[in-house]
């Protein structure tokens, strides 16, 4: 399957960026083509400004900020974000991502009336999330994950009805050890072989 | 009371801008002391640079490119906070903002890996917000925001604070009805203040 990779860490030389080299090479050993997005070193602009906000709801392909990740996103078969969870969420970075980018009429319909929107993702069948954590497992269970939910049960709503999920954290980044981070990768690469399609 | 209310709305002719000026209009009527920030208005950089996160858990400086938020944030009694809910979460500006100024020795000490929240100088939580989708939709996705005001800023501020979530869902469907009755109801919890 195809995989578009987001990833979003402004630090080369971080855990994340372990993460994300590991994915990679899983994926692609498995025989899947990964698309890798690495929205710090593209120097995106996550901030949605005025205009585009009010062209927003009826934004045309034309009109879209971003038409080359547009198309990578409908080229995709697969998404998978790896990121550091800040502030139990999203790095802006990335909330900015979806918040541009997965524009109407490219990944919904809005519906005239009261209706439902309409999914418009369905050819995306895995949804991936690979995450660092500074609070603990409990924690973050307690508060419910917000950066999860935003892109698992948010974004997973525009997708295929088949659509896998498939979510990984290492809980306490800030008590890791080399152990820690390795048993992880290791998980990683677990996981990610087992991917079909 | 002395008021930190923030803002994050690109569009000044949005409902949400205006509910932001009724806050601040509203506070300062009542005699309030009210600090602004306005996100999108200061041109405020959400991404953390890498040098911020190599800094992070340096508290001599990880303040500094932020420090004039950090004092507003330090200086406040009460938090509010106006912002659009997009894709089931903050505006990146907002979110942004979390990231950068909630840092370890303003809003939370760290010690043996575990988090102590320190933000105790805020004594009370409002926000005002709006959604495109419904209040069922909203809670099938598991209302992320909802859930960092109730549960996350609840538990960063003073112990016992009281947190107020306002929220108009289904801003697509509103009507000046709706949009009123909204923000007579934010006008009476900024009269609790």
């Amino acid at each position: 399957m195809r995989i578009l990779l987001v990833y979003s860490h402004p630090v080369p030389e971080s855990f994340c960026a372990a993460i994300r080299d590991t994915a990679v090479r899983t994926l692609e050993k498995a025989g899947h083509e990964v698309d890798l997005l690495d929205l710090y070193a593209e120097g995106f602009d996550p901030v949605m400004q005025a205009d585009e906000r009010r062209r927003y709801n009826e934004m045309q392909r034309a009109d879209h900020p971003y038409p080359d990740h547009a198309e990578r996103l409908e080229a995709a078969d697969g998404l998978i974000f790896v990121y550091p969870t800040w502030w139990y969420g999203l790095p802006a970075m990335l909330k900015g991502w979806l918040d541009r980018v997965w524009t109407p009429e490219l990944t919904f319909h809005m519906s005239d009336g009261p209706g439902p929107i309409e999914p418009l993702m369905t050819h995306i069948n895995l949804l991936g999330v690979i995450t660092t954590c500074g609070a603990p497992r409990w924690w973050s269970y307690v508060v419910a994950h917000p950066g999860k939910r935003t892109i698992l049960r948010g974004m997973r709503a525009l997708c295929g009805k088949s659509c896998k999920r498939l979510f990984m954290a290492h809980y306490l980044m800030d008590k890791s050890t080399p152990e820690s981070r390795a048993n992880y990768l290791a998980a990683v690469e677990k996981r990610l072989a087992k991917i079909r399609g | 009371m002395r008021v930190l209310v923030v803002h994050a709305h690109p569009v000044a002719a949005s409902f949400n801008a205006s509910l932001f000026r009724l806050t601040v209009e509203r506070l300062a009527a009542n005699g309030h002391q009210v600090d602004t920030i306005d996100l999108y208005q200061d041109g405020f950089n959400p991404v953390m640079s890498e040098t911020e996160r190599l800094n992070y858990h340096d508290l001599e400086i990880n303040r500094k490119p932020v420090e004039s938020h950090v004092d507003q944030l330090l200086a406040a009694e009460a938090l509010v906070l106006v912002y659009p809910v997009w894709n089931y979460g903050f505006p990146a500006i907002l979110k942004g903002w979390f990231d950068r100024v909630f840092l370890p020795g303003v809003s939370f000490g760290l010690a043996d890996g575990k988090v102590r929240p320190t933000l105790h100088n805020i004594g009370r939580i409002l926000v005002v917000t709006s959604y495109g989708g419904s209040r069922f939709r909203s809670w099938l996705m598991g209302d992320p925001p909802r859930k960092i005001a109730n549960r996350i800023l609840r538990a960063t501020v003073r112990p016992g604070a009281p947190v107020t979530y306002l929220a108009h869902y289904e801003m697509n469907l509103s009507t000046e009805q709706t949009r009123q009755s909204f923000m007579s109801k934010v006008e009476k919890n900024l009269d609790k203040f």
